[in-house]
């Protein structure tokens, strides 16, 4: 017994493990910022196009990443399906502030559909579009768009200007 | 039903803008200890509403928190107690014993002087500092005039001193003496706090550190300067502290936030450097609720180590993002001569308009000048990898065993604080970095919002959990913070007399470990952790937002030691 016990120790086997069998009750991933991608039903074989984006928080020693302005920053990780492309297009992703004022180009989407990007912009859009193959990267879209979605934090809408709440304008807050 | 009630909402918040900036200082005294004349009795005012947009209830205006008005000093002449002296290092060898009390003392902050408390009549506390494997003794006497204990936060030591009332000890009354016995396994940034009413007594000053130096030749890089930061706030308005909830705390929904920032108990720190230095700060986070991501003025900033032990690689960051209870060291090289500014730099929410707000509070300076002799630069552009750190993590990266929900339950919670929740309900941000709506918040006490610990193996909630963990076992948490319970909010969960890593944050695997007793649950994020199980005896586990805490968000686990017989009811 002391003889296996001080084997193990030199070997460096882990502790034994719990009686207990594995069982995962809750969910790993965070549903609650994940944005959904919905079609715009304008684009040629891509009228039933699915997708969504999963947002998890950039590697950061605190767990929450956050940048120096205290704003989230996200990995996101786009998956799109049920699209069929003619040969000289591809989909390119984009994440943009709701007003449009700050885009940013995560990239074509791979042959699986997916492309992976960050942000920190505080409330965003995911924009996915039909765009020419090897075509020169711009500031903005240049094509149709085939699936657009908006983050969780974008759904805070003003409670100023709308319904029981209404006080303002709510133009002034830009929707 | 929802038109009769969507009615009244809406009555009430059209007559509602007018008085919305008629509110501070608003006497509430009717309410309150009718009995007693004004001047001498203490009564609930209207907490601060600063830089706040939403327009109040008048239904709500008048209303108080379903509680006594509480401030421990309240009526004593602060010009007859001690005036607390800034903290001191005491240097502590094995076997030494430290005579320290709690008691009231006089304190100045922001040029005014309050009636507070005191660990050793200092702010903070005395920083013990001692070397890693020592034990000391600490008699601490009780000098105020409300129970209390001391919890040793982070430490593995003894169950017997752990600090619990209840659990561990009974609470050391007015004038009483308790005698712990600390050990120090670990290497890093420790702190000590009352573990009885801590929302009250911790927020009036009883916090201090413990520095637990290593005994291995260059654990650390080398550094210019150590300097401790203490991180707290305090709300306070002009008439003094806001009162306290006697029989339960106030604030239980979202923990009672400060309007004043301290830094080592003050509100204008100052750090003089010369240029050049990488000076290592211990942080500490002992505000009842706030997390601070804290920017050192665009100094670089090196990650070196997380609550019980260092990283497995250092790493630079932007900002240190600190949640209650949590310490982190970090290097940060001043590279020029300037004044750069601490600050405090988030994305509040304001909830009426539906935006972020960009704040940046100014939490201190460090003003570097002239030019060190001694230049650690390269030094500090290394990420030194930590293989002791790595290899002790190495054979816990398995196992599964509990799944914890966080969530929250309400019994007679004001109606119109109901609403407007469920109003406000499509996005609940990760972290709640500002207070969004005082009023309501402070209404909420601990007995009408109960935080809760859901086992979703048992169904077993807050302290009817009862975990049993035999000394060796390596446990698996999986801590789910629901974003659809009632006002889900982050929490800081704190392990008591263990240590643990955070494997994964929504399924993605953490790449650079630190031993940790105190974590970050986001709303909306699962995170599993890995108790290392080395501690026998009865402990603890819970939010370390005071107010949290004290509205149940606690459960119980026993460590066994070798041979003993198992808990019935695991």
């Amino acid at each position: 017994m002391f003889a296996s016990l001080l084997a193990s120790l030199l070997i460096g086997f882990p502790p034994a493990a719990p009686e207990r069998p594995v069982e995962c009750l809750l969910p790993a991933d965070p549903d609650y910022y994940r944005v959904e991608l919905v079609t715009t039903r304008k684009v040629p074989g891509a009228r039933l196009a699915t997708g969504h984006g999963a947002v998890t928080y950039a590697a950061s020693p605190f767990g929450v990443s956050i940048s120096p302005e205290g704003s989230y920053r996200m990995n996101i990780d786009i998956q799109v399906g049920n699209v069929r492309l003619d040969g000289d297009k591809e989909l390119v992703a984009w994440v943009t502030t709701p007003n449009l004022d700050q885009i940013e180009r995560f990239g074509a989407l791979d042959v699986d559909g997916r492309v992976s990007g960050q942000t920190d912009f505080n409330k965003f859009l995911l924009v996915v579009t039909l765009e020419p193959k090897g075509g020169q990267p711009g500031p903005m879209w240049t094509g149709p768009v085939v699936v657009r979605g908006m983050s969780r934090s974008g759904l805070m809408h003003t409670m100023a200007g709308h319904g029981p709440f209404e006080t303002e304008p709510c133009a002034v807050y830009g929707y | 039903m929802m038109t009769s009630n969507r009615l009244r909402l809406l009555v009430a918040l059209l007559l509602a803008a007018p008085v919305a900036s008629a509110q501070d200082g608003m006497d509430h005294s009717m309410h309150m200890h009718h009995d007693m004349p004004m001047s001498d009795s203490l009564v609930w005012r209207m907490v601060p509403m600063e830089g706040m947009t939403m327009p109040m209830m008048p239904e709500m205006m008048d209303d108080v928190p379903e509680v006594g008005a509480f401030l421990p000093g309240f009526g004593m002449d602060a010009a007859m107690l001690p005036e607390a002296r800034p903290s001191e290092i005491i240097d502590m060898a094995d076997g030494d014993t430290l005579r320290m009390d709690a008691s009231f003392v006089r304190r100045t902050i922001a040029g005014k002087e309050y009636v507070m408390m005191a660990y050793g009549g200092m702010y903070p506390g005395p920083l013990i500092r001692a070397d890693r494997g020592s034990k000391v003794v600490v008699e601490f006497t009780n000098n105020i005039d409300m129970a209390t204990t001391v919890h040793w936060h982070g430490l593995r030591l003894d169950n017997a001193f752990d600090g619990i009332p209840g659990l561990t000890q009974a609470p050391i009354l007015s004038g009483e003496t308790f005698t712990y016995e600390l050990k120090f396994p670990d290497t890093g940034m420790y702190w000590y706090h009352p573990h009885m009413r801590e929302d009250v007594q911790q927020d009036l000053g009883l916090y201090g550190n413990m520095l637990v130096d290593p005994t291995e030749e260059d654990y650390y890089a080398p550094v210019n300067r150590e300097v401790p930061l203490i991180l707290d706030d305090i709300l306070i308005d002009a008439n003094g502290i806001l009162p306290y909830g006697e029989e339960a705390p106030t604030h239980a929904l979202m923990g009672r936030f400060g309007n004043v920032m301290l830094v080592n108990g003050i509100t204008d720190y100052n750090l003089d450097v010369q240029a050049g230095e990488v000076v290592r700060f211990y942080l500490t986070n002992v505000a009842n609720t706030r997390t601070f991501n804290v920017v050192f003025g665009g100094a670089r900033i090196k990650v070196i180590a997380g609550d019980v032990s260092k990283y497995e690689r250092e790493q630079f960051v932007e900002s240190v993002v600190i949640a209650p209870a949590e310490r982190y060291i970090v290097d940060v090289h001043f590279d020029e001569a300037r004044t750069f500014e601490i600050t405090n730099s988030i994305q509040g929410i304001d909830h009426f308009r539906g935006t972020f707000v960009p704040e940046v509070r100014t939490l201190g300076t460090v003003t570097a000048s002239g030019k060190t002799d001694t230049d650690l630069a390269t030094a500090f552009r290394e990420e030194r990898q930590n293989a002791d750190t790595k290899a002790d993590i190495d054979a816990f990266r398995r196992y599964f065993d509990h799944n914890l929900r966080l969530t929250i339950e309400t019994n007679g919670l004001h109606p119109l604080t109901m609403r407007m929740m469920e109003v406000d309900t499509l996005y609940f941000p990760p972290i709640e970095w500002n207070e969004g709506m005082p009023m309501m918040n402070w209404l909420s006490t601990g007995d009408e919002a109960r935080w809760t610990l859901l086992d979703e193996d048992t169904g077993k909630k807050s302290m009817e959990i009862n975990w049993d963990w035999k000394v060796g076992d390596v446990v698996k948490i999986r801590i789910f913070n629901d974003p659809k319970s009632f006002h889900p909010m982050n929490h800081p969960f704190h392990v008591h007399g263990q240590r643990f890593v955070v494997t994964h944050i929504d399924g993605v695997e953490n790449r650079n470990m630190a031993w940790k007793d105190t974590a970050i649950i986001p709303v909306g994020s699962t995170v599993d952790i890995l108790v290392d199980v080395t501690n026998p005896g009865k402990w603890m586990a819970h939010c370390h937002i005071a107010e949290h805490l004290h509205a149940g968000m606690m459960l119980g686990f026993t460590v066994r030691g070798a041979g003993d017989a198992p808990e019935v009811g695991r």
